[in-house]
């Protein structure tokens, strides 16, 4: 236990600005759904960190993460879902080309 | 400064005994495979009422030698159009996590390679890694004949794998524990799990010959339709690494099921010497898995494969629902009961018999709804071409 | 002579692993190498988890990660196309004010990152299983059958989205 728990949170971060930086540059949708499930686990590793090192003795944190498993795996059914029934429509996943809504 | 075992430094015994259980695991692995090739090919001839290999080496025992050496001497075609990188790395993808799983099987009292207290979940994570590999394996060859068949395995694999990890809680229900070596310690003698938790043995192993892609459930590389399914472009000792690693697969969850419901390593004289008890326990282990190895080849010498729709409805609209069933009466009995065993029992053994002698009339009920359709279909048909 | 060097060694490829494959998910063009950089973080994320002695949190990560969310981001990858456009127009003018503006806030993340301490209750070496299900299954029982609710819900709108009008 010689690892400090700000180096796990330091790479969480690092982990999170990537998923950001991702969602922000690529276009294909199917590529943000990736990058937002990377965001997810930079907020896993977080949590886990401190639920092990510096929580309650009883670890209330990784509870959380059992529910973000819930959250990522119902985000990645539904957002892949309503990419392919939107590219049956419009031959295309470049989510600045789905303007379809727009006023 | 503590001393390991042989009296060596803790942390050199650590990597040497890491060494080791690769060096083991590896070794089983492989000839496990050569064994099983063997013995797949006799049970299958004996069946089928013919003799096998015979030639090569007395009653045939070089054959797969023979093979293998071929294999690895074959050269290392690659189509232009395949995903270079994914082509390549998918095999290992499939034969690691099969090699990890050998970490957490105990063989023998002691005989473990780490005596996790998560083993059972462990297991399934490592086996839900396969998946991956098959689907990137379809995808990169290129050919439709694959993608269909790694598609195929990936819905299938997804599928079965609930029902089979429902399975395996009911065990861990009433044993109280994941670890593989404490659920080996909680049946000794002749009470073992399979008394107890019958219906549970039944759905596992049906889900277990859909996880390892074993006949019925071959449909990833259903030959006479798929070529050879997700295989189709590899060659050589890629294609081994496939079929070592299926071999692999189906070792590790015959174990998995003489440890669970068949006692594991306990048998007859296990504790009459420190040493040689260990190597009987060993000994037990093995027959116990090796006889599971031959229930399956007995199974695909005897069953047809299924079609997609049905291997997914007996799943979902069976399979699901009766674990389901089976986890919440066991539950509610544990609860009930906390210290007794036997009313688990009896709720299992009435379920197992009640789905059982369903499953008769759920076919029957089955085949008239096609007959009606076919008929109302046929009727259809012969209006649409009367003449007008 | 203590060995703890071999934690830092193993928090150090780790972190190459998480760092390098997350960069490599977002830069790659070719989208089936994004995925399975994906599932390599992943793996690398679990093996995190089991560096905090977490492992039950790193077999669950990797059982649903690896083994159910990539391959259904596989899935999405194969059905729809692979290449995506070229991402030059995020690298123009503005680059260095951009930068001019994120160091301040890296800066500040980091520092922040590194002040948190090790509490006094640093968890015992016994695993997280036994703390982990007595704190789902007793303390946050109701939350926990809500997201079984929310899973149904999103596997029944999965379904009823992508299901074909035409039967």
């Amino acid at each position: 236990m010689n690892i400090p728990v700000g180096a796990f949170i330091a790479v969480s971060s690092i982990l999170f600005f990537i998923g950001v930086a991702g969602v922000l540059m690529r276009r294909n949708a199917v590529v943000i759904l990736m990058c937002v499930e990377l965001m997810l686990n930079a907020a896993n590793l977080a949590l886990v960190a401190f639920s092990r090192r510096a929580g309650s003795p009883d670890e209330r944190g990784s509870v959380f993460v059992v529910f973000i498993f819930v959250i990522a795996a119902a985000e990645v059914a539904v957002g892949l879902a309503i990419v392919l029934s939107s590219y049956r429509n419009r031959p295309t996943v470049d989510v600045d080309e789905v303007q379809a809504m727009k006023g | 400064m503590p001393l390991g075992p042989f009296g060596l430094d803790p942390a050199i015994w650590a990597v040497l005994r890491l060494l080791l259980a690769i060096v083991l695991a590896i070794a089983v692995v492989f000839n496990g495979a050569l064994a099983q090739i063997y013995l797949e090919r006799k049970v299958q001839a004996i069946i089928q009422d013919r003799v096998g290999p015979i030639h090569t080496g007395p009653w045939g025992l070089l054959q797969t030698f023979a093979d293998a050496i071929k294999l690895l001497g074959k050269e290392d075609i690659r189509a232009r159009l395949t995903d270079h990188w994914f082509f390549l790395a998918a095999p290992a993808i499939v034969f690691s996590p099969m090699l990890a799983s050998f970490v957490v099987i105990p063989f023998a009292p002691g005989v473990v390679g780490a005596d996790l207290n998560i083993g059972l979940l462990y297991l399934t994570t490592l086996g839900s890694m396969t998946v991956l590999g098959i689907v990137i394996a379809g995808w990169a060859s290129n050919n439709k004949y694959s993608l269909i068949g790694g598609l195929r395995s990936a819905g299938q694999l997804i599928s079965y794998e609930v029902p089979q990890i429902l399975s395996l809680v009911t065990v861990v229900l009433v044993v109280g524990s994941l670890s593989l070596t404490q659920i080996v310690d909680s049946q000794p003698g002749v009470f073992i799990n399979l008394l107890l938790l019958p219906l549970a043995f039944t759905t596992y192993f049906i889900a277990a010959l859909a996880e390892t892609n074993r006949n019925p459930f071959d449909l990833p590389e259903a030959e006479s339709e798929l070529v050879a399914g997700f295989l189709t472009e590899y060659s050589g000792m890629r294609w081994g690494l496939f079929f070592v690693a299926e071999y692999g697969e189906v070792t590790v969850v015959s174990s998995i099921v003489a440890t669970l419901w068949f006692g594991g390593w306990h048998g007859p004289w296990t504790d009459i010497h420190p040493l040689l008890g260990p190597a009987l326990g060993v000994l037990w282990f093995t027959l116990k898995t090796y006889f599971f190895v031959l229930v399956f080849m007995w199974i695909r010498a005897t069953l047809p494969r299924f079609r997609i729709d049905q291997l997914m409805s007996l799943c979902w609209k069976f399979l699901i629902p009766v674990t389901l069933t089976n986890l919440l009466v066991t539950a509610t009995l544990l609860l009930a009961f906390p210290t007794e065993k036997l009313p688990v029992a009896i709720a299992n053994w009435i379920l197992l018999v009640f789905f059982a002698a369903a499953v008769p009339y759920l076919q029957r009920r089955r085949l008239a709804a096609i007959r009606q359709r076919l008929a109302t279909s046929r009727l259809a048909l012969a209006t649409a071409d009367r003449p007008r | 002579m203590s060995y703890d060097f071999i934690e830092t060694i193993l928090f150090a490829l780790l972190t190459l692993g998480i760092v390098g494959g997350a960069l490599g998910v977002v830069f790659l063009n070719r989208i089936t190498g994004s995925a399975l950089l994906m599932a390599f973080t992943f793996l690398c994320n679990a093996g995190m988890f089991v560096l905090l002695g977490a492992e039950t949190i790193a077999a669950f990560q990797v059982l649903i990660y690896v083994g159910a969310i990539t391959v259904l981001v596989l899935y999405g990858v194969m059905f729809t196309p692979q290449q995506d456009r070229p991402y030059g127009l995020f690298f123009q003018k503005q680059t260095p004010w951009a930068a001019l503006f994120v160091a301040p806030i890296g800066l500040f993340v980091a520092l922040f990152a590194f002040s948190f301490r090790d509490g006094s209750h640093a968890s015992a070496k016994g695993g997280d299983l036994v703390p982990l299900a007595t704190s789902v299954f007793r303390d946050y029982a109701f939350p926990f059958e809500v997201a079984s609710v929310l899973l149904l819900a999103a596997m029944i709108g999965a379904i009823v989205l992508v299901k074909r009008d035409d039967e």
